[in-house]
């Protein structure tokens, strides 16, 4: 009975060992899932914050504002400066 | 009583004996093959365990950005993908090849003629951006994407398109840095991640394992570069060079209390390639402040003295004759020559210096030695020892001609007599700061030596100041603002032998406001296809940067009659 209760004891814990393991693995393959997809969408991100520092440059801004809205530089004698 | 010898077989232990010893025949069987497999087989099996568990993850190779002073990205990496095609495991050919020339926009015939180019694996695209990577992923699991394979890879990104591409340079897809800031600084940019072990799943998915996560060393690196003083001084030199079809153009402004680069600009432009410190070539007359500031620095000429000019034609040595057409005058004063660019009185003023002490002023100066500003390629110009000189090379010098220098070189000479007479460390890399937290600060100013007192400094400012206010180089005036500068044209070595008057450079050097310099500003053009001059090409082009510098900077007039 003893031997019997002992290996029975031993089933378990190996049963244990790999529902143990697999849910590692699973979890595992899981958190690689939501990895990558963290990493397309900052990818993602990325482009957007690019495109956003292109349509800011002041190449196309002063392209924009000289073309579409008949804006010139000013001359720096024009600009008052504030002192503090 | 009869007591019967009962056969061995009716005896329970022996049974059990029996029993025991056939249940142990399988598990010694296991255990000596087992035994076998390990021991005589153990490569064999270890190499189908590796495949069959682990995955290699793609050589990966992390890389920083590069930012302006202000934090502006001016490149950065994006991760894309490439799509390979395995033949081998394709099930359906057609429908993939379908499949995959839609997601990715490209003509079928173009994958099918790859596909019977190549024995088994081949790209059918680069740089796939995420969104059509998120299509083709979930058909990885799938029959239709047997066969596939997603490679990660970098895409250097620069959102400001050619702004500062020439100091930027290039890095490749493996994200190793080529030419430029990228390949000088692709020690502290990247961090190789090598090859990495993952364990996957039956269907090639990688399992999370806290090992994996690398401790990030990368770091970014912040330049010196303003994007809106590099964009001034790009679009003003773009516009001189196509206007006056000059072979190439440089423009650089420095500050000049710090040494720190702001803007350096070629024209045209090629990844890596920055002029501005790769470029050699004879100033011409933009050095006569450097010989005139050694001259009066060692007390050899004060700012009041009149030097003849000889009846304008200087017979230096037989054979050797230096004219000046630009004027009529027998005399002129140390400011006149510098308005007149008379290449005589400049010619006079070495003279008088001597070679010696020339030598010893251009070397402090900086010329004939690299700048160290850290930038692949730099070149350090000619100063020829002073022991070979003849009086011809000594008054030659004198008005830049004889020896040949950087651009760089040219402007942080300059700066030294803006800032009092201290020549500073050029550089261009403010600060790299490190993803663990680190800064690496680099911009502290480093002053590398005293070149001239600072009364001569300011006694060459002046002399400059008259230059704009009422010499060559009025065309570099600015309303409010003093300007101090000086211009240059000088003619190129031909093949033929001599100096051809064909070929010319011609530039402009100069600090603003001359009362408290924030600025100094060289432009170069190199070879207009148009005879032109220093103060007629090349001071519109500094004034234009100086002036929306000026503006973006808030910095307020100096002149006295315009705050008056």
């Amino acid at each position: 009975m003893k031997i019997f209760a002992v290996l029975f004891l031993i089933s378990v814990f190996a049963m244990g060992v790999v529902v143990m393991r697999m849910e590692i693995n699973r979890s595992g393959r899981e958190i690689s899932k939501l990895q990558n997809q963290v990493e397309v969408q900052e990818a993602r991100n990325q482009y957007v914050q690019l495109e956003i520092a292109r349509l800011e440059s002041p190449a196309h801004v002063s392209a924009l504002a000289q073309e579409k809205l008949g804006m010139q530089f000013t001359k720096p004698h024009n600009v008052v400066v504030l002192k503090d | 009583m009869f007591k019967r010898s009962s056969p061995f077989i009716y005896d329970v232990k022996n049974r059990m004996k029996i029993c025991g010893l056939l249940c142990l025949i399988a598990p010694v069987a296991i255990a000596l093959r087992l035994f076998y497999m390990q021991t005589f087989q153990h490569d064999k099996f270890t190499t189908k365990a590796e495949r069959a568990i682990y995955n290699y993850l793609a050589e990966d190779r992390l890389r920083g950005k590069i930012l302006d002073v202000n934090g502006n990205f001016l490149a950065q990496s994006v991760r894309t993908h490439s799509c390979g095609i395995s033949k081998r495991y394709v099930k359906d050919r057609n429908k993939t090849i379908s499949f995959l020339a839609k997601t990715l926009g490209i003509p079928k015939e173009r994958i099918l003629e790859k596909w019977r180019r190549n024995r088994n694996f081949f790209f059918v695209a680069k740089k796939i951006k995420p969104d059509v990577y998120m299509q083709i992923v979930p058909t990885l699991r799938t029959s239709l994407g047997q066969g596939l394979d997603l490679t990660p890879e970098y895409e250097r990104i620069h959102p400001y398109g050619d702004t500062a591409i020439d100091l930027l340079g290039a890095s490749n897809s493996k994200n190793f840095g080529l030419s430029g800031i990228e390949q000088m600084y692709n020690r502290e940019l990247s961090q190789d991640i090598s090859k990495k072990r993952a364990k996957r799943a039956r269907r090639g998915e990688v399992i999370y394992d806290r090992n994996l996560k690398e401790h990030l060393s990368v770091g970014d690196v912040y330049l010196t570069i303003d994007l809106q003083a590099q964009f001034f001084a790009e679009e003003a030199l773009k516009k001189s060079v196509e206007e006056y079809g000059a072979e190439h153009g440089i423009a650089l402004v420095q500050e000049p209390s710090t040494g720190k680069i702001l803007a350096a600009a070629s024209y045209p432009v090629k990844d890596g390639q920055s002029l501005g410190f790769q470029f050699t070539y004879e100033p011409g007359s933009t050095f006569k402040t450097i010989a005139i500031s050694s001259a009066l620095d060692a007390g050899t000429v004060t700012v009041t003295d009149s030097i003849d000019m000889d009846g304008r034609k200087w017979e230096v040595a037989r054979g050797f004759t230096i004219r000046d057409n630009q004027h009529d005058k027998d005399f002129l004063s140390i400011p006149e020559i510098m308005q007149l660019s008379s290449n005589i009185g400049a010619g006079k003023i070495a003279v008088e210096l001597g070679a010696k002490n020339l030598f010893y002023y251009l070397k402090a100066f900086g010329f004939g030695t690299k700048t160290d500003i850290n930038f692949n390629g730099e070149a350090k110009g000619n100063v020829p020892p002073y022991n070979k000189w003849t009086k011809v090379d000594l008054a030659t010098k004198g008005y830049g001609y004889g020896i040949s220098l950087t651009p760089i070189q040219l402007i942080n000479a300059y700066s030294a007599i803006a800032n009092g007479g201290t020549l500073m460390q050029p550089h261009l890399v403010d600060r790299i700061e490190y993803a663990d937290g680190r800064v690496d600060k680099k911009s502290k100013p480093v002053k590398i030596r005293r070149v001239i007192k600072p009364e001569t400094s300011k006694i060459m400012t002046k002399v400059l100041q008259s230059v704009v206010e009422a010499g060559s180089g009025k065309r570099a005036q600015i309303k409010g603002y003093t300007v101090a500068g000086k211009t240059g044209t000088a003619e190129k070595l031909s093949k033929e032998g001599g100096y051809g008057k064909r070929n010319h450079i011609v530039s402009f050097c100069g600090f603003v406001p001359a009362s408290n310099p924030q600025f100094t500003i060289l432009v170069v053009l190199d070879n207009p296809s148009k005879y032109t001059f220093g103060g007629t090409a090349a001071a519109p082009a500094f004034k234009q940067i100086a002036e929306n510098l000026l503006t973006l900077k808030g910095i307020a007039p100096d002149q006295v009659d315009f705050i008056n």
